[in-house]
């Protein structure tokens, strides 16, 4: 008897520590919301809780949580809860909360890149009316591209990504003489300046050749050659006369052994070089001007500055691929509080503050004059004046997008005797059947 | 009707034993049959989990990996690393097991397998982000620094195909052999001395006696060792997704286990990437079922 009362029991301890085990981790976030349940519940003091996702990054989510404070001030019935996660499980995260009705959030900071996986669900909710005519109206076209599904929208840009447009410099390796200001002079700086040995420059001259800054600048030297990318179908051709140059112009780079490809390889970004002195100029966005200073200790207008990057052909011209944004999940139990909150963060006066705060650019064309815009970040003032002139990436899966087009780029490189144009046809081919969005944006 | 007293304990042990079975049952089907079932079922969609519609698309995904050029480059890469991977492991950790056993003293032997062993415990995202960045690495890199040493020029090993596979494997060996070093080094341990002896006297030398006496007397471990390493090899992930999360240059460093994520969790092309774990589970059962048919062991050492 005894003995079977022990077995009961422990079978029954042992039952009850499986049970636990599957019991859900509420509120796993790394800020804020630990510990606290993620049902869509009041508080104990009768206010709504708006949970809001996003992704770690310091700035970025000291300014989620300053504007949720001025949300909760103009109103008082709720609170917002910042929750941010390692980027790289983010996507994987909004993936699996899209598909609960209870543990989700209410709010999604998401990257546009990534956006088109969770819109083409039917998981997310539509921008509202009186919403749609200020995005038609206000926000430049790169920034909406991906939010649109079958004439509808489901997402409201933050920012316009531009990874094209501006170039770290090292202020300490050009001493006295002057950035290059033409496509011609940045090649001549360029070519003095790096030394090969084996696979690596050990001083590179201009770099753009990582998993972002390659294709951008790629696409905006077709555009800027007067040529085009996108046919009127929506397929991609790159093996186009100004393709074929553009692509060429890049070999040359490589080839002269003016950047080499181990940023590409190691799916790092090309400015860290010129921040730790292995490199005179490298493309990439305005959001990398932060790092010189919170990642290298370095000091702005003293080792290194922000400038434009020569134009490489006769008209200014580039594409852009959509930023990031805010999403909604359909099944969260506070969707219209949530859009409230939306509409508060986008209002200019609110959305300013956000992009300054996080050295990102402006989606609204409202902003491209603003003052306030223009006194806080002197630095990139330059890049307001090209804005305009952008298109959008196109209906493409940007990220299998870029992984074709990288490794096209790498076997040219690798090659002795490239055969451009049909790698650029290859490439087209690839990228049109295997990563255009599987829904229509009309 | 009598009740015999050794049938009757017979019967309460049995209850007892189907007791304190029940969670483990629960556990296996709940996280292991379960799991594995609905995986089956989901590669008949075309399924997304945030979709409310995921229609059924029966064996579509079946005929897709039949035409999937990188399907069959990552079954042809991953065999290969099976292959050679677990060939080499089994090799080098046999002869480090038998240099350990002939150690003279107990803490020497402990110390070596101690050394052997931490590679394992230590995760592998961990070790293998080390040594992405600070053995392979193109700038810096230890093998970079070594080939300077004697004036060769610095190398991107990922921009290889065959090679960087090759460096994967030596990692992964790395990581892994400790473990069965000690599984080898007690099984080496556990052959009865007197053959080894008689061996000898007979005037084997050492490598006849490991190669002709203790290896085949020791036939049980080398199937345990030789079945467990491989179906654990098929599932090896985490150094591939460091080191080439996209399956490095042309697909030379893309598995089955790499690919499957990929589809999922990149592509979110759930029902695929389920037809693709759904291939490799047939292909690990039919390596384990050949493997336990080829080393069946019907003997002992009474």
């Amino acid at each position: 008897m005894k003995r079977k009362w022990i077995s009961a029991l422990l079978c029954a301890s042992m039952v009850a520590a499986l049970a636990a085990g599957c019991g859900s981790d509420a509120g796993s976030g790394s800020d804020s919301g630990s510990g606290e349940s993620e049902e869509k519940s009041e508080s104990s003091d009768g206010k709504t809780t708006l949970t809001f996702w996003c992704h770690e990054n310091e700035p970025w989510v000291k300014s989620y949580k300053e504007m949720a404070k001025k949300f909760e001030d103009a109103n008082p019935d709720y609170t917002v809860e910042v929750q941010d996660y390692p980027f790289n499980v983010y996507n994987d995260k909004i993936q699996t909360a899209l598909t609960s009705s209870t543990a989700g959030p209410d709010i999604v900071a998401v990257w546009g890149g990534t956006a088109p996986s969770f819109i083409e669900s039917d998981a997310l909710s539509e921008v509202p009316e009186d919403m749609v005519k200020e995005l038609e109206e206000d926000y430049l076209a790169p920034t909406l591209g991906i939010y649109q599904k079958e004439g509808k929208y489901y997402g409201v840009p933050m920012e316009f990504n531009l990874e094209y447009g501006g170039m770290i410099v090292n202020k300490k390796l050009f001493g006295d003489t002057p950035y290059p200001e033409t496509w011609e002079d940045l090649r001549k700086v360029s070519k003095e300046v790096s030394k090969k040995n084996g696979d690596i420059v050990e001083m590179k001259g201009f770099e753009m050749m990582d998993t972002d800054s390659l294709i951008c600048n790629y696409l905006a030297m077709i555009l800027q050659q007067g040529g085009q990318y996108l046919k009127d179908d929506g397929s991609i051709d790159f093996a186009t006369p100004e393709g074929i140059k553009a692509m060429e112009e890049v070999l040359d780079m490589y080839k002269n052994g003016e950047c080499d490809l181990e940023n590409l390889t190691a799916g790092e970004y090309c400015y860290n070089d010129v921040y730790q002195d292995k490199g005179y100029m490298a493309s990439v966005g305005s959001w990398a001007i932060g790092e010189g200073s919170g990642s290298y200790d370095l000091t702005y207008g003293e080792d290194y500055e922000y400038v434009p990057v020569p134009q490489y052909g006769e008209q200014m011209a580039f594409a852009s691929e959509t930023g990031w944004g805010i999403i909604i999940p359909e099944n969260g139990a506070n969707k219209e509080a949530a859009w409230e909150f939306v509409k508060f963060f986008s209002e200019p006066e609110n959305l300013v503050q956000h992009n300054i705060a996080c050295n990102q650019l402006p989606p609204r064309k409202s902003l491209l004059d603003s003052e306030e815009y223009k006194e806080a970040m002197p630095n990139i003032t330059f890049l307001l004046d090209i804005l305009p002139s952008g298109q959008w990436m196109g209906p493409y899966n940007t990220s299998d997008m870029r992984e074709i087009f990288n490794q096209m780029f790498i076997d040219l490189c690798q090659s002795d005797s490239p055969d451009v144009e049909g790698a650029l046809k290859d490439a087209s081919a690839k990228i049109t059947e295997g990563c255009q969005i599987s829904y229509s944006m009309d | 009707m009598c009740s015999l007293p050794f049938l009757e304990n017979g019967m309460k042990n049995n209850r007892f034993v189907a007791i304190v079975l029940i969670p483990g049952f629960l556990f296996l089907l709940v996280f292991v049959v379960f799991p594995v079932v609905y995986g089956l079922g989901i590669s008949l969609y075309d399924y997304n989990p945030a979709n409310s519609q995921n229609p059924f698309t029966g064996i579509e995904n079946y005929k897709r990996l039949l035409h999937d050029e990188v399907f069959w480059i990552a079954v042809k890469n991953t065999i290969f690393f099976c292959a050679a991977a677990v060939t080499a492991n089994i090799v080098i950790t046999l002869f480090l097991a038998e240099i350990i056993s002939i150690l003279p003293s107990k803490w020497m032997k402990t110390l070596f397998r101690t050394i052997l062993f931490i590679p394992c415990i230590a995760p592998m995202v961990g070790t293998s982000t080390v040594w992405k960045y600070g053995i392979f690495g193109t700038d810096g890199g230890a093998m970079n620094r070594i080939a300077g040493l004697f004036g060769a020029a610095p190398k991107n090993w990922f921009l290889t195909t065959w090679q960087f596979m090759i460096l994967i494997i030596v990692f992964t060996l790395w990581a892994d052999i400790g473990y069965n070093v000690v599984l080898f080094t007690a099984g080496i341990e556990g052959v009865p001395k007197e053959f080894e002896e008689a061996g000898a006297i007979d005037g084997a030398g050492p490598v006849r006696r490991f190669l002709y006496i203790k290896l085949p007397l020791m036939g049980r471990t080398f199937a345990f060792v030789a079945i467990m390493t491989m179906a654990n090899y098929f599932q090896m992930f985490a150094q591939f997704r460091v080191f080439a999360a996209s399956g490095g240059r042309n697909n030379s460093a893309m598995v089955l286990t790499n690919y499957v994520y990929k589809m999922s969790f990149d592509s979110f092309d759930m029902g695929y990437a389920s037809a693709v774990a759904a291939a490799l589970f047939v292909l690990v059962f039919a390596v384990a079922m050949v493997q336990n048919k080829l080393m069946r062991m019907d003997w002992s050492y009474e």
